[in-house]
């Protein structure tokens, strides 16, 4: 008993503020909203005990809720890659010995510092109206362009770019990791002649590997849960023809404008279990590409 | 006669070898300068692209309300400095307030989140306990809830406090690793330092916490100061959460004043909005400028390793 | 005591801020307090603030905090404060809403104060009325308003159009966008497109002579009503004299957006208290039309409260509530700094009071509120719970129509039958 104390106690007082913050302040409200998942509440009277009947509300009838899962999973599909890789591009890029570094690491930053303002929601029907800045330049090549954001097949694309121009902090991210790679280990591939490409696979993926892996998690994560662009953007409502209804945009609209925060809670239970999946299958498959330094052996 | 020739011999092919070398390294030279150029002109394209929003931005905060949604050109038709000095003192309390109050919330905050995350990280990611994986599941299950079905059972939680209408809802829950990402990002880098370092130090009897204080946190910095930046931007920005625990004005966060513009229905001030927008980002800017160098100086020190 | 020094201590922090550059600010807390939320912008919250100074003058017992935010996230906030039992006293109530929160018991009646501190016996009846639910007055109306085709006075001028703009029709309508379009060579449209606006369709089904919510509150409108009206704009698209359809499925656009701010069209719909707020931004002098009417059809337009004022179901204090409440609509210094900035008020000694100092604009709204005090139809009976998510559908579904990718018919099927499931599962 007294080994087990020893053994664990400076971990649980590292661990202190995190514990209190979670059995105190987070535990409550988390559980709370599971349990509201099986009641209907309207957040005036009281709720009342449903069961399933929100669950089976979802899988059974509503066909809106099908749409915001397809739009999700489109959109994570090709957010998270397309952001990633810009974000690992650029970073490389201004990793190598650039001396205006830092100059450029700010400028990168910038967009995402915009966020999801209403000043993005606007300059972006701008951008991508039918006589917008973008169909300018591709008339210059001689595409014509549609009206992007409006057009119900093509807007979530505008998000997709809107998320790739964001790229900001994974790109942070990948800076900081790249930064903790010795240079020797270059140096020396450089005298053994090992191309740039292999230098990129043998030493810089290995490496950063749990920075992606971190990048990736924390991406797709988020993803799942965009709110705030298409909320903005879609006025709120997941308009034009719901192909901007955003799962979490969904969950919003029927929590706090339809006062079905029982069904809103249950969306969200079901989005933990989706993303909680995709994490866990990140997690098990890191083991056999994420390789710590201190853990090789 | 014989070492001679070989010395010359050898001279000669040393002089053949640096000759080579030398032209090698002018080459080499022409394709970095090459390669240096090239680089540049692609990040100056991109850079284009990546600001454009930005003088977009700037541009409106200068135009007359009905050139703003009127007009696509850049260039407004006249420069007005109204929106700068109107919007200012638009709203019943003066943006000096309002920005006090962000400093006030996101000073703390950042502090907060550095402290408590890091320390979390650490019990994660260098000492092994019981229950390990299990509460690391947890923290990053909390991660994933969307934060609206929380809202509410959290607001009674804080309204059963006493909590709200004051900052200490947006503060207290930073100073206990509310933040799960933080805590994720930092086991990710403490993961990668040598576990010798550690055990070195152990050995010479140094407390976890002399450890995490001397080498880890040292050993951290590109990832503490990314830490730091991140947290600074998003608390900063954050607007949700002022939203819903501040009621009276003179309490207001930056971000939240800025709604105080809009009105969907009614009378709105968007290039007022705009100047203060662009006046919002300086404060972030200005940290961000100040602590990439944290970043940078991190090379030097973990040159070491 | 620990928890009254923390929340004091935090609490004031920003205040103690504040006080520097707020001197007007009492330096002890009243014995009474109330709090009074509402949706705003920067001149409405100068005005109400300033009402509040001067009722706080007045009555220096009752310390009134002020609690605003804009339009799009006031909901949010309300909504999250009901649910913690912790509404303000007095909140700002919008028709569209109204009735989502009296069903569900989250306001007060106001009827036991009538006559005694509530002074509202000599109030148009029919504007007041706007404020009752099942027979209890629930919400005291602060500014009446009615729809309005806010149109731009010089491209009328210059088209030569000398329509009748109170008792024209959809025919005449559709003659004068085209006139517009064609005089201005294409390059101001005649009409934004009013496809999405439910707010509009529900005039043109009282015009057919049916309401859009029955008095069981299930959806009496027709699928032909619906194909009517979708109709009817798909062949101004058609024709090319009302507003891209790109501009058009972009949901609840800002004011500055309208066709009339920007110069894309002549015309564009509003409410009638937004007169203000478009002539701002718009560049020529803007006029007032009604909602076209259906030749030989009944009146569809209706007068409406454009806020209330609302006692909640958390307020403390209901009498000092009431007394600031009262000072609202009849204070002559308080009704002055309002103006008309709300709405119409609906006393007639406040009108009256008002009349001399009205700006031009102001006048313009008066006049029209008065030139069509005879055109319209009663005010629809209350709309049921769900009626806001109706009004989404209407919008995503004629989406589909306005870009060309559903045929009208259908679609106007698909949104009778969807509303009818909507309000179904909303009770």
């Amino acid at each position: 008993m007294r080994r087990f104390f020893a053994r664990n106690a400076p971990a649980y007082v590292f661990l202190l503020p995190w514990l209190i913050g979670f059995f105190l302040l987070a535990l409550g409200p988390i559980l709370a909203s599971l349990y509201l998942s099986f009641t209907r509440y309207d957040m005036v009277s009281a709720p009342r005990w449903i069961g399933w009947g929100n669950y089976e509300y979802m899988f059974t009838r509503d066909r809106r809720f099908w749409k915001a899962l397809e739009v999700t999973f489109t959109y994570v599909a090709l957010a998270v890659p397309a952001r990633l890789i810009m974000a690992l591009g650029v970073a490389m890029l201004l990793d190598k010995g650039l001396r205006t570094i830092g100059l450029y690491r700010a400028i990168f930053y910038l967009p995402s510092l915009l966020g999801a303002s209403i000043a993005i929601a606007i300059l972006w029907r701008q951008l991508f109206a039918a006589d917008g800045v973008v169909n300018q330049v591709l008339a210059m090549v001689g595409i014509q362009g549609a009206s992007w954001i409006t057009d119900p097949d093509t807007s979530l694309y505008t998000l997709v770019v809107l998320a790739m121009w964001q790229f900001g902090s994974p790109m942070l991210i990948f800076l900081a990791g790249l930064r903790g790679i010795p240079r020797d280990l270059y140096e020396a591939a450089e005298i053994d002649g090992t191309p740039g490409w292999r230098q990129f696979t043998r030493i810089t993926l290995p490496l950063l590997a749990p920075v992606i892996f971190f990048n990736l998690v924390l991406q797709t994560i988020d993803s799942f849960k965009t709110f705030s662009s298409a909320f903005i953007i879609s006025n709120g409502t997941g308009a034009p023809a719901d192909s901007l209804l955003f799962y979490t945009v969904y969950l919003f609209n029927e929590a706090f404008k339809f006062f079905r925060m029982g069904y809103a809670s249950a969306l969200a239970w079901f989005l933990l279990v989706i993303i909680a999946t995709f994490t866990a299958i990140a997690f098990f498959t890191s083991k056999y590409w994420v390789h710590y330094e201190n853990e090789r052996d | 006669m014989k070492t001679s020739a070989t010395d010359l011999e050898l001279a000669i092919q040393m002089d053949e070898a640096a000759r080579v070398a030398h032209e090698l390294r002018l080459k080499r030279d022409r394709q970095n300068r090459n390669g240096r150029i090239l680089k540049h002109i692609f990040l100056i394209i991109v850079s284009c692209v990546m600001l454009y929003p930005l003088f977009w931005l700037l541009a409106s905060s200068f135009k007359p309300e009905n050139e703003i949604f009127g007009s696509l050109t850049l260039w407004p038709s006249e420069f007005r400095l109204d929106n700068y000095t109107k919007g200012w003192y638009a709203l019943p309390i003066s943006f000096t307030v309002f920005y006090v109050n962000s400093a006030i919330v996101t000073g703390l905050s950042v502090i907060g989140n550095l402290v408590s995350c890091s320390f979390a990280a650490y019990a994660f990611a260098r000492l092994s306990f019981t229950g390990r994986s299990f509460f690391f599941a947890l923290m990053m299950m909390t991660l994933m809830i969307p934060y609206h079905v929380v809202l509410i059972p959290q607001y009674v939680q804080f309204l059963n406090l006493g909590w709200v209408d004051t900052y200490l809802p947006l503060v207290v829950p930073r100073f206990l690793a509310s933040d799960a990402f933080f805590i994720f990002l930092m086991v990710q880098f403490f993961r990668q330092l040598p576990r010798e370092l550690d055990e070195a130090a152990m050995i010479d009897g140094c407390s976890p916490f002399k450890i995490y204080w001397a080498i880890i946190l040292p050993l951290s910095l590109p990832a503490m100061g990314t830490a730091a930046i991140f947290s600074l931007i998003w608390v900063w920005e954050d607007f949700l959460a002022p939203l819903i625990y501040l009621n009276d004005i003179k309490s207001y966060t930056v971000p939240l004043a800025l709604r105080l513009f809009l009105d969907q229905e009614g009378q709105s001030a968007y290039g007022q909005m705009f100047a203060m927008s662009v006046l919002s980002l300086v404060p972030v800017v200005i940290f961000f400028v100040l602590f990439q160098k944290l970043i940078v100086r991190g090379i030097a020190t973990s040159g070491m390793k | 005591m620990t928890k009254l020094t923390r929340r004091a201590l935090l609490g004031t922090m920003g205040a103690a801020a504040a006080a520097s550059a707020l001197p007007t600010m009492p330096a002890f807390a009243a014995d009474r307090s109330i709090r009074h939320y509402w949706w705003g912008n920067p001149e409405r919250d100068k005005r109400t603030f300033a009402v509040i100074d001067t009722f706080q003058k007045k009555n220096a017992g009752i310390k009134v905090s002020g609690e605003t935010i804009g339009w799009g996230d006031y909901w949010t906030k309300m909504a999250t404060q009901t649910a913690g039992r912790n509404m303000a006293d007095l909140v700002q109530m919008d028709y569209r809403f109204l009735f989502e929160y009296v069903n569900r018991g989250a306001l007060k009646p106001l009827d036991e104060f009538a006559g005694k501190s509530l002074m509202i016996a000599d109030f148009d009846k029919g504007p007041l009325d706007g404020g009752r639910v099942d027979g209890k007055l629930y919400a005291l109306n602060i500014g009446s308003n009615s729809q309005v085709m806010v149109h731009n006075t010089r491209a009328f001028q210059e088209a030569g159009i000398d329509a009748d703009l109170i008792n024209w029709t959809w025919d005449d309508f559709a003659k004068v966008c085209e006139k517009i379009t064609s005089k201005s060579g294409g390059k101001m449209k005649g009409s934004d497109d009013l496809s999405l606006m439910i707010e509009t369709f529900e005039s043109w089904v009282r015009q057919n002579g049916r309401e859009f919510y029955g008095p069981d509150g299930k959806v009496t409108a027709t699928v032909g009503d619906v194909t009517g009206w979708w109709q009817m704009w798909a062949d101004l698209r058609k024709a090319g004299v009302v507003r891209d359809k790109n501009k058009t499925v972009i949901l609840d656009p800002p004011i500055a957006e309208s066709g009339v701010a920007v110069g894309d069209t002549a015309m564009s719909h509003y409410w009638s208290n937004q007169l203000v707020g478009i002539q701002a931004v718009s560049k020529d002098k803007i006029g007032a039309a009604m909602v076209p009417h259906k030749a030989g059809g009944k009146p569809g337009q209706f007068i409406k409260p454009s806020m209330f004022l609302s006692l909640s179901r958390d307020a403390k204090d209901t009498e000092a509530a009431i007394a600031y409440m009262n000072a609202w609509v009849n204070d002559p210094e308080i009704t002055g700094i309002l103006g008309l900035e709300r709405g119409i008020p609906c006393s007639p000694k406040v009108r009256a009071a008002l009349a001399p100092k009205l700006t031009e604009v102001e006048k313009l709204s008066v006049d029209y509120f008065t030139a069509i005090q005879s055109k319209v139809g009663p005010l629809p009976l209350p709309a049921p719970k769900g009626a806001g998510e109706v009004r989404d559908a209407f919008m995503r579904i004629g989406t589909d129509v306005v870009l060309g990718k559903v045929e009208v018919a259908k679609a106007a099927g698909t949104f009778i039958e969807d509303a009818q499931a909507i309000i179904e599962r909303a009770q």
